[in-house]
């Protein structure tokens, strides 16, 4: 048996690397088809939250999206207001308890977690579509455009290049959070690391292990992400264009 | 006199408890270059922005051809196709080069095809002299240049009426005279317009008719020579003595 600290690590490492292996690829999972649906899910709630109900629109209309965006803000309302792990919870075992759903784990974690940052990511949404410049708007207004075309020709653009930082600090966090669901048995990184230490009863050195692979992780998903968005900046650059005098009329 | 191209009737705006425009009547014939001039506060803008929807008018109407502009969603955006705007602050699409900013509107509104929008970019972009320039983003440009892309834009829409809400109050004085060109080239051309402008020289010049506008109603109006040499009231005297030096 390992006698020193170190050499614990490295046997524990050695022995269970596949274990860690598995679960990280799960976190792994688990935080990319999160962040994927919980981006969609914000930006559809942030732009309808943020919508502007048009003065000439019919009653029918204006009485629906009313009714729409008080629902939306309850659903924003309850998982920023509520802590994941009781949200978890409440998801994993109130659908078994209501309806009988015996829904397995992993689903419950990603339904969990995409909903929960769709929350706080329609937040973001809404704050950087109400930061952009009215005067977008009204030359958009200004030669017939619809708000609809509005928003999907000249406001999101702007808005979604303006919160991929933030979608990139989100997917980071996501990783973290994901160590949460193993209170509902999903079988990912921090959950693989409980079951190592029901065996050898090391938890320091099982934790810290875990710890540099969170933390390798996020390192390295952060630089990449900053590299990306200095990519995506593009050049100020351009260049004149020069039209052959024969294109006049 | 053959039938307005715009009629505001008896149009009242209030923020609250300020009425900014009391009771105006106001009618453009088809042809017109009419330049509204006044204080800063008279109503000026906030006349021209109900004109095309962008306030809406606590009362009165809006008559468009001969027919009153509803403010469904549908029709007035079909309104706002056929009337351009030009702003103060130009507000052209930080996210689109010059060159689709003048072809989105006609690509997605007046649904053109993508080479006759093109075209049709290319054309008031060379007017404006804002063609080698078609690649440039907003951000890239210089205020002058802005506006000249702005005016384009609004003119790829072929509009029946063109309004100009302040369009060099923006722009350093070395590029007013370039966007100043663009407008009395556009008056030359037949192009029926709206300018509220504090050039007291350019609208003297270009203008077949100038209001008056003070305290949220029109003063006084006439054929430039009128208001300007011989104006009969009051306010107007004081206001253009201002301008003379």
């Amino acid at each position: 048996m390992p006698n020193t600290f170190w050499e614990w690590v490295a046997f524990l490492c050695q022995k269970y690397f596949p274990d860690f292996m598995r679960g990280l690829g799960v976190t792994l999972e688990l935080a990319v088809i999160g962040t994927i649906i919980g981006c969609v899910i914000g930006f559809a709630v942030g732009v309808v939250r943020s919508a502007v109900i048009d003065k000439g629109a019919s009653p029918v209309g204006k009485g629906l999206m009313g009714v729409i965006k008080v629902v939306l803000g309850v659903y924003v309302e309850i998982f920023r207001g509520t802590p994941m792990l009781v949200q978890a919870m409440v998801v994993y075992y109130g659908t078994m308890a209501l309806w009988g759903w015996d829904i397995p784990s992993f689903t419950a974690g990603i339904v969990v977690l995409s909903l929960n940052i769709g929350a706080y990511m329609s937040e973001s949404v809404r704050g950087a579509i109400s930061g952009i410049d009215p005067g977008q708007i009204e030359g958009g207004q200004a030669v017939g455009m619809s708000y609809g075309q509005i928003m999907f020709h000249v406001i999101m653009p702007q808005v979604f290049k303006n919160l991929i930082p933030q979608i990139g600090n989100t997917f980071v966090s996501a990783i973290k959070d994901t160590s949460i669901l193993n209170v509902i048995a999903v079988t990912e990184l921090y959950f693989a690391a409980k079951t190592v230490t029901g065996t050898y009863y090391k938890f320091f050195e099982t934790y810290i292990i875990i710890s540099v692979i969170y933390f390798v992780l996020t390192f390295v998903i952060s630089r990449l992400l900053g590299v990306l968005n200095k990519k995506l900046e593009g050049t100020r650059n351009y260049e004149l264009v020069k039209e052959p005098e024969s294109t006049d009329e | 006199m053959s039938e307005p191209i715009l009629q505001v009737k008896h149009l009242v705006k209030s923020f609250g408890t300020h009425e900014v425009l009391k009771d105006i009547d106001f009618e453009v014939q088809k042809g017109e270059v009419i330049s509204i001039i006044g204080s800063s506060g008279s109503g000026k803008s906030t006349l021209l922005r109900c004109i095309n929807m962008l306030e809406t008018p606590t009362a009165g109407e809006i008559i468009f051809e001969g027919k009153p502009v509803s403010y469904k969603p549908k029709d007035k955006n079909h309104f706002r196709s056929r009337v351009g705007m030009v702003f103060q602050s130009f507000n052209l699409f930080a996210n689109m080069s010059a060159l689709k900013n003048c072809t989105i509107g006609t690509e997605i509104v007046a649904k053109k095809s993508k080479e006759e929008a093109t075209a049709l970019a290319k054309k008031y972009l060379k007017i404006v002299g804002m063609l080698e320039y078609q690649k440039a983003r907003p951000a890239q440009l210089s205020g002058g240049q802005k506006q000249r892309v702005a005016i384009a834009r609004a003119l790829c829409m072929e509009p029946d009426l063109l309004l100009f809400d302040e369009p060099t109050s923006a722009l350093d004085p070395e590029m007013v005279g370039g966007v100043l060109e663009v407008i009395r080239d556009l008056a030359r051309t037949g192009m029926t317009m709206v300018i509220v402008t504090h050039e007291m020289l350019f609208a003297k010049e270009i203008s077949s008719r100038v209001v008056f506008m003070d305290n949220g109603i029109i003063l006084e109006q006439g054929t430039p020579d009128e208001v300007f040499n011989h104006p009969t009231q009051e306010r107007t005297k004081e206001f253009l003595s201002r301008y003379r030096q």
